[in-house]
């Protein structure tokens, strides 16, 4: 306890100082100059771009916001201008799973960014970043999921009698799918309540599939980039979602939910157990929105049968496009929007921050206010950030593969098809998208 | 009971339950409205809390940033550029279809009816074959993200329905009658704004009134061809509440409210030309 | 010769008041169709701005006339369109013949059952996603609170009722269209045959089926053609509340030319699609218009 109160109190010391530091920063000279920028819009991204005005205070330049909106909206767009040869802007938000697509638009920002600065940034998520060996995006913040459960359950002895009585060991916060699977067949009370839940469409479900199909030990493309997904362990994955499916021990609605559905059904107090981003983590627990609050309990998301956790993960950034006239002032900009301090800005509101730095400062900062369920948050988080998280293959590729998969995943879970076929059937589309990539 | 007491029940049973009637299709509509009332918490509720707690306007606040929570949604410029692009699409929309169905209505000439017939037909490419053509084309004319890109659009979405609206509207119209004041000295020119444009006042209202809530309400087009304040209407607006994981549906409901709201107040106050318009319009070859 | 310049003049004059609506279709849809029409033609890909250069032939057709999963959404697309279009006539026709005997309070009235017609397809899209939803939407929760069902209702999931969602939120959406075009056709009604038919002893029913009926069957027409024009609204509907999922049971050609332009980026096969779907679209409108033209003559209306 007292050590935990020095460390929060030096880390607020430390505060005022680094800000300094930062006004200090030089982020140069670009007197007159407009810079174009499309950034995503939401509401949870926008406080960030509240202190857009520092940046141009500090350079002379001026910010022009040409677009503000959501990731698939913006995929669209910025698509169009590639087509339209429209690429007249300089800064854009990317993500992960988009940026392969987007072929050479945006540069190596290791070219424009200096060394110093990109060390002070997580390794991996940079790793993340890289495309072809090029940087090509400058991490924001980074996601990946966690596993959230109402705590009160798990605490409850009626429960933990009844839960070893049937399935022959202790009722504790999961380590294993496997255990997830029996705790969430146990709670359910379809339709008043539910064990757990899943994203069942779009990219969203075949990311859910991916991250079980490397906990089970499969992959999804072998070295030569033949699709390897139909394999023994990626039926085990699927199946792990149809069993669930079947035993009505997620809402019947599932195939069709998005990451809002999954969110909101846990706020809703009807769900047992939710795997989940970090972004919701503030929701989960504010009383205003959510039937749960203050039941919250956050554990690593758990293991699969090959002993490897689950660790689906992307990163919000920013990209400078290789048309920009003024690489330099676009450099600075996304230099300043990733900086220590703006990390905070966003890292307050539960999203985590691609800096090393930053994830204490923050945790100092929640335990100073006595925000512990943040706290926790970001140890869980900081966890699986560091051990756990890894991306879809970072080809151009991966969403047009995904939008053969994910429907044959659902056929699966709704019973049209079983696992094994379903899984054939998708890679044979999915070799068909490779061949016709020029991979095989 | 006297025969007219028992007509005058009649005719309240029947007002009650087309007014119950009305008002269980509006439910899915008048839900939307409410929850705009209502804090996530309570929407979203399981067991379901059928009877509002929690009345607030907080939605609202929050998109118009008064108070300390805001989602900082520049719905004003939002609703400026809703106006400013539905409004002007409609009218240069019905000038171009008064014009066209004056020739219609008014004149013989070569393959009338293929004219015709081919006019309603592009109307039926769907909004997503033209979304990038249309998209490319623009932005060498540079006119992305701007409001004349999409006035453009919509004129072109509603041309076809305004003239053949307003061509069945002059047919109603006797010839004789501007022929009469032709005769009287006025020039056609005259002779169309004093006797058959009064006379199909209604006509061009109805048609004005379906091209604004067209226009009004468009979403596909409008969230290709608008990037930001500078032109993204109230519809694309919308998709401001949601991001990537997250979806507020108080405050999308709260939206949809300052969307619906003018449409409704003019379709209330133009209702008598509405029916009178549609009557006439169209239906007469 | 003045007369050859008056005749010249006068066959001029339609055409010039026509240009300006001719001049907007041309520009906003025929330029892009002949564009699109020759990406078509390509295995043009959006993020490979080259690929436009490549010229293959009608190989994405001869592609599509293979893929099963196109033609599933071809047929789904007509049932969508055949099934939506009926229900909305039936329930606009039956709410037109209810407000037409209202005399009280009837502005007031028609501006409530216009009401649907004020939202954008989009917020159409989440607002039922939102009804329909199995767990927290309130369709489920209103009937077992009431103690209808003791389990959930997959509105979005299950094949038949995915599609019924669908078409439910677009019924919901486009009815006003129908009532109040036949409300326009109620109201033009002659009093004369009416009186005529009473006189005869001719029952309500007969009434209705013999006179009242093929005398707003134009108006049916036009609304139908109306709606046929932006029927492809129902895209933002279908793409919010199910994305054309689960496992493609409401895959419509719209999402289907959507995702495959957009998120695959393959934009000279969407294009091929979008030809089919285009085609599509002009033979229900033509379909409509003749029936139209058909129902007009027999009206003995002016031709």
């Amino acid at each position: 306890m007292m050590k935990l109160r020095l460390k929060a109190l030096a880390a607020t010391a430390m505060v005022p100082l680094l800000a300094g530091a930062v006004a200090a920063q030089d982020y140069g000279n670009f007197d007159g100059y407009t810079l174009r920028v499309k950034l995503i819009g939401g509401a949870q991204y926008e406080p960030l771009y509240a202190t857009i005005s520092d940046w141009e205070a500090a350079t002379g330049a001026t910010v022009e916001i040409l677009s503000r909106k959501n990731h698939f909206e913006l995929d669209r767009e910025i698509k169009q201008d590639i087509a339209a040869g429209t690429l007249d802007w300089c800064v854009g938000s990317n993500h992960t799973s988009f940026a392969p697509q987007y072929g050479n638009i945006y540069v190596d920002l290791r070219e424009h960014i200096s060394e110093d600065v990109l060390s002070e940034f997580v390794q991996r998520v940079l790793d993340h970043s890289t495309v072809d060996g090029r940087l090509v995006q400058l991490p924001r913040h980074s996601d990946v999921s966690n596993f959230y459960y109402q705590k009160s359950l798990f605490e409850d002895p009626e429960n933990q009698a009844a839960f070893e009585a049937e399935y022959g060991y202790p009722l504790a916060p999961p380590e294993t799918w496997e255990q997830v699977a029996d705790m969430a067949k146990f709670f359910a009370d379809p339709p008043n309540f539910f064990g757990f839940q899943y994203v069942g469409k779009d990219e969203a479900v075949t990311g859910r599939f991916y991250e079980m199909l490397v906990a089970e030990g499969g992959q999804l493309f072998t070295e030569d980039w033949e699709p390897a997904f139909n394999s023994e362990a990626g039926v085990r994955a699927l199946q792990f979602f149809v069993d669930l499916y079947e035993a009505g021990a997620v809402p019947v609605g599932v195939p069709n939910y998005l990451w809002d559905d999954t969110g909101l059904g846990f706020g809703s107090g009807t769900v047992a157990m939710n795997l989940d981003w970090a972004g919701w983590s503030a929701y989960f627990n504010d009383p205003a929105n959510s039937q749960v609050a203050g039941d919250v309990g956050l554990i690593r998301a758990p293991m699969g049968s090959a002993g490897v956790r689950t660790g689906w993960s992307g990163s919000h950034s920013f990209s400078i496009t290789e048309t920009c006239d003024n690489k330099e002032a676009a450099a600075s900009f996304v230099t300043f929007l990733t900086d220590h301090d703006r990390q905070m800005i966003e890292a307050r509101t539960g999203l985590l921050p691609s800096r090393s730095e930053v994830w204490e400062t923050a945790k100092a900062e929640f335990a100073e206010g006595g925000n512990d369920f943040l706290v926790e948050v970001f140890d869980t988080y900081a966890a699986s950030m560091a051990e756990d998280a890894f991306t879809p293959p970072l080809i151009p590729e991966w969403i047009e593969v995904s939008n053969v998969l994910w429907p044959r995943l659902q056929a699966a879970i709704v019973g049209d098809q079983t696992a094994q076929e379903a899984l054939d059937q998708a890679a044979d589309e999915a070799r068909i998208v490779m061949e016709d990539a020029g991979y095989l | 009971m006297t025969r007219a007491l028992k007509k005058r029940l009649k005719a309240t049973a029947l007002w009650l339950t087309t007014f119950v009637l009305m008002i269980v299709m509006c439910v899915p509509g008048l839900w939307v409205v409410l929850s705009a009332f209502r804090p996530n918490r309570e929407i979203l509720a399981k067991p379901p809390v059928w009877v509002p707690q929690d009345l607030t306007l907080r939605n609202f606040t929050k998109i118009f940033g008064i108070g300390e929570e805001t989602v900082a949604i520049p719905v004003l410029s939002y609703f400026w550029n809703s106006l400013v692009i539905a409004t002007t699409s409609t009218v240069i929309a019905l000038i171009i279809g008064m014009a066209g169905g004056y020739a219609f209505a008014r004149f013989r000439f070569r393959f009338k009816n293929a004219w015709f017939l081919g006019l309603m037909l592009f109307r039926t490419v769907p909004g997503i074959a033209l979304s990038l053509p249309v998209f490319m084309l623009w932005s060498r004319l540079g006119i992305i993200d701007t409001q004349m890109g999409l006035i453009i659009v919509y004129v072109s979405l509603n041309v076809p329905f305004t003239v053949w609206l307003i061509d069945g509207f002059f047919r109603q119209i006797p010839m004789s009658l501007s022929e009469a004041a032709q005769v009287d000295g006025c020039t056609r020119w005259q002779a169309f704004w004093k006797i058959e444009f009064p006379l199909a006042k209604s006509g061009i209202a109805a048609a004005g009134v379906f091209a604004f809530l067209t226009s009004w309400n468009e979403f596909a087009l409008a969230s290709q061809l608008t990037r930001s304040t500078d032109s993204k209407t109230l519809p694309v607006g919308l998709m401001d509440f949601t991001s990537q994981f997250t979806i507020d549906w108080a405050g999308m409901c709260a939206m949809a409210v300052i969307i619906i709201v003018p449409a409704l107040i003019l379709t209330f106050l133009v209702q008598k030309h509405l029916i009178a318009g549609l009557t006439f319009g169209g239906v007469k070859g | 010769m003045t007369r050859f310049f008056r005749t010249r003049q006068a066959a001029l004059t339609p055409l010039l008041l026509l240009s300006p609506a001719i001049l907007t279709m041309l520009f906003v849809v025929a330029i892009p169709l002949v564009f699109s029409f020759y990406t078509s033609l390509t295995p043009y890909r959006l993020t490979r701005p080259e690929t436009i250069e490549t010229f293959i032939g009608f190989r994405n057709y001869v592609r599509l006339w293979e893929d099963a999963a196109f033609w599933a959404a071809f047929w789904r697309t007509i049932l969508f369109l055949v099934i939506a279009l009926n229900v909305e006539f039936l329930l606009g026709l039956g709410i037109a013949l209810l407000i037409n005997k209202i005399t009280w309070g009837q502005r007031t009235l028609r501006t409530i059952m216009m009401f649907p017609m004020m939202f954008s397809p989009i917020l159409v899209g989440f607002q039922f996603k939102f009804i329909f939803n199995d767990n927290i939407g309130i369709v489920n929760n209103a009937l077992q609170s009431m103690g209808i069902i003791d389990f959930a209702i997959p509105w979005l999931v299950d094949a038949r009722l995915a599609m019924f969602s669908i078409i439910f939120a677009e019924v919901w959406m486009s009815t006003s269209v129908f009532a109040i075009l036949l409300l326009a056709g109620l109201f033009a009604m002659p009093r004369d045959p009416l009186e005529a038919a009473k006189v005869d002893g001719c029952n309500a029913w007969q009434t209705f089926r013999h006179i009242t009926l093929p005398f707003i069957m134009p108006f049916a027409f036009i609304a139908m053609t109306i709606r046929s024009l932006d029927v492809a609204r129902a895209y933002d509907i279908v793409q919010v509340m199910t994305d054309g999922g689960p496992a493609g049971r409401t895959e419509l050609l719209w999402t289907l030319i959507a995702r495959v332009g957009y998120e695959n980026a393959r934009m000279g096969q969407a294009n091929a699609m979008a030809y089919v779907s285009t085609i599509l679209s002009i033979a229900f409108t033509y379909f409509f218009f003749t029936k139209l033209v058909a129902a007009r003559r027999y009206m003995g209306g002016a031709e």
